[in-house]
């Protein structure tokens, strides 16, 4: 009878522990896996907008698309194993954490392309494409637009983890952003304590750091890291709904779309193209012409949405401005400088 | 002014569900069953709260059921009611069936996450959550009773229930008879049992208690706090435990240990406020580091139940 028990529980347990969807499938096509980070294909943010790319790139390129959702960063390696074993073409891993793994299972199986998403490639490997991204363009423009925003001069950042490069790449071009369009902002910007397993997926102490921003003054909180981040446009949108005059931006994706909970309050968010990346690389590799090393996808603001008509008409053609000088490489998203003429000049003014 | 207010207040919110998980543990361990299950059983009320409060949300749904202190009522009811149930099963692996209860428990956590992210559904908006029980009745022209009010108004129902709890909790420890056989049991069940306490039921209504509390811990993640996540008690349930031992298994200094948690925490997030980087995993290590030094004999002996961990037969 206890072996029942707990053999009943041990079953249960499984079935929660490994989740493989599929859609149906054709014989002999294009095959792409996609390996999630701890985190799930629905998380309104980063797997999710990986996971449309490769159901998207699998359709184009008439295809199927299989994902494996991670429960433990343990379980990277046989994750991605279970794909290559199964001879999937293309496997696409989400997030920076899986690396590493990345990295050994492509040299373990070089007949599979590897697509890491927000994975830099130091060493070029002829079969791992990173995607990465210019996060701090994108929190530059966030920046310049809370700067832009705030009446009290004081804005927030409530960030995932500085273990992770793109955070700390989103925190500095959203600083750089403010001060590059006030140069007396005071910013408040705080990353989550815990470690990997913990800092996307703390909601409440997101939540928690926002309403402690806005106790501080801040009346615009830059929400960036997974759903930590999502819970501080819930507790900033709260306080607008409440008649407080906040405001929040999302990242990643378009936020407004994932985060119904924070219309009140969500006025743009600073947008990873991951989709559009992702496939822009599988039509490259099935193709045969994949990229080696790194890809950088692009980045940019959300629409703002309900905000579209409380914002200035002048603030917009300045965002637009700021992204085109971001996207022509002549502002330095980390310091906000304008990038002198690449011409050796006698004077070494140069900003970096 | 506005700067000790606002580390003052996100302390309370902090130390809030760790104080409830801590008071779980207390109740479990002092009936002689380790619980390290607070962690699963946070998740699932948190769940539980939530997910009634989105169903009884939306349309179509008998407006009675839909006035705020009913809908709310029945989320809470329904988070304390899964935690409850968590709580007995483990009761009834460890107790009847006398699996090791560190398994036990971590088989309630595993399948806790297992559920929750299977059952869960995003993108949801609620009719709204748990409201300030009194709104702060004072404006900021009046100084410092401003202040005042702000700390002790614009709180949730549970965070006043929390501070209720624990010198409540305290006194039924140690002033009731039901105290009185919760201790004896934790301590030595066959004296107990030879007595006329009888060991099993006791300890099955405290796992019920236990588990009540953890689900209420949940509850307050969801219903004072944000919309459910997977995994989004993120580790609470454990920090709970160790504050627990940091309190030597009394409420009140369990109590005191959550707070200066919340208040490290809060204090923590102020200093990156003020640009002052210290490493965060100190504020991540502080619950653990804390605990190590209780355990290591610093502050006086901690000393658990006798009994805690060890299945009781009876002959």
């Amino acid at each position: 009878m206890k072996r029942i028990v707990i053999l009943a529980l041990v079953m249960m347990m499984a079935l929660g522990v490994v989740g493989i969807a599929s859609t149906p499938a054709k014989a002999q096509e294009l095959k792409i896996g996609l390996v999630t980070d701890v985190g799930q294909v629905d998380d309104r943010s980063f797997n999710q907008s990986a996971w449309e790319g490769a159901e998207a790139a699998a359709e184009a390129l008439g295809g199927t698309a299989d994902y494996i959702e991670t429960k433990d960063p343990n379980d990277y390696a046989t994750n991605i194993a279970t794909f290559a074993d199964q001879e999937y073409d293309i496997i696409v891993t989400v997030g920076f954490a899986l690396g590493a793994a990345t990295i050994e299972a492509a040299k373990t199986y070089p007949d599979v392309h590897f697509i890491g998403v927000d994975q830099f490639q130091a060493e070029e490997l002829p079969n791992v494409t990173g995607l990465i991204f210019p996060e701090a363009k994108a929190g530059f423009l966030a920046g310049v637009l809370a700067a832009r925003l705030s009446k009290t001069g004081v804005i927030g950042a409530v960030l995932g983890t500085d273990q992770v490069p793109p955070v700390v790449a989103f925190k500095e071009g959203y600083e750089a952003g403010a001060r590059y369009a006030n140069p007396d902002i005071s910013l408040l910007s705080t990353y989550h304590p815990g470690g990997l397993d913990k800092a996307f997926i703390d909601p409440e102490w997101g939540a928690a750091t926002a309403k402690q921003a806005m106790d501080n003054k801040a009346d615009v909180v830059f929400g960036a890291g997974g759903k930590t981040g999502n819970g501080a446009l819930e507790e900033v949108a709260r306080a607008a709904t409440a008649g407080k005059e906040v405001w929040c931006i999302g990242v990643d994706t378009d936020q407004w779309e994932t985060v119904p909970a924070a219309h009140s309050c969500l006025v743009s968010s600073a947008m990873k193209l991951i989709k559009d990346g992702v496939i822009e690389i599988a039509t490259l590799v099935s193709e045969d012409k994949a990229p080696a090393g790194n890809y950088l996808g692009k980045v940019g603001l959300a629409s703002f949405h309900d905000f579209d008509e409380k914002l200035s008409a002048d603030l917009k053609v300045e965002l637009e401005a700021i992204k085109m000088l971001l996207d022509e490489d002549m502002i330095d998203p980390l310091t906000g400088k304008m990038v002198e003429d690449m011409e050796p000049t006698a004077e070494p003014t140069k900003s970096n | 002014m506005d700067v000790i207010l606002a580390v003052i207040n996100a302390a309370i919110r902090f130390t809030v569900p760790i104080t409830l998980g801590a008071m779980s543990g207390i109740v479990s361990e002092r009936s002689g069953i380790v619980n390290i299950a607070i962690e699963g059983m946070i998740l699932a009320g948190a769940f539980t709260s939530f997910i009634t409060n989105i169903l009884l949300s939306t349309p179509g749904v008998p407006e009675f059921l839909q006035l705020q202190p009913i809908r709310l009522g029945v989320a809470i009811l329904a988070g304390a009611a899964v935690g409850a149930g968590l709580a007995l099963l483990h009761a009834l692996l460890s107790i009847r069936f006398k699996v090791d209860q560190i398994i036990s428990g971590t088989v309630i956590n595993i399948l806790s996450a297992g559920v929750t992210g299977y059952l869960y559904i995003g993108n949801q908006n609620s009719l709204g959550t748990l409201p300030a029980v009194v709104n702060n009745p004072f404006t900021t022209d009046q100084g410092l009773l401003y202040y005042l009010g702000a700390v002790i108004f614009d709180k949730g129902l549970l965070t006043y229930l929390t501070f209720f709890l624990v010198p409540f909790l305290g006194f039924c420890l140690f002033r009731t008879t039901w105290g009185l056989r919760t201790r004896s049991v934790g301590e030595n069940p066959r004296a107990a049992d030879t007595l006329g306490v009888n060991v099993y039921r006791l300890q099955y209504t405290n796992l019920a208690l236990s588990g009540i509390l953890a689900g209420l811990a949940g509850a307050v993640l969801v219903l004072e706090g944000v919309s459910f996540e997977r995994g989004m008690s993120a580790g609470r349930g454990f920090i709970a435990l160790a504050v627990m031992i940091f309190g030597m298994w009394r409420p009140s200094r369990a109590f005191l240990g959550a707070l200066l948690f919340g208040f490290a925490s809060a204090m923590q997030n102020q200093l990156q406020f003020f640009n002052v980087q210290i490493p965060h995993q100190f504020i991540a290590m502080l619950p653990y580091i804390l605990t190590l030094v209780v355990l290591a004999g610093f502050m006086g002996r901690a000393r658990p139940p006798a009994h805690v961990g060890s299945a009781y037969e009876v002959e």
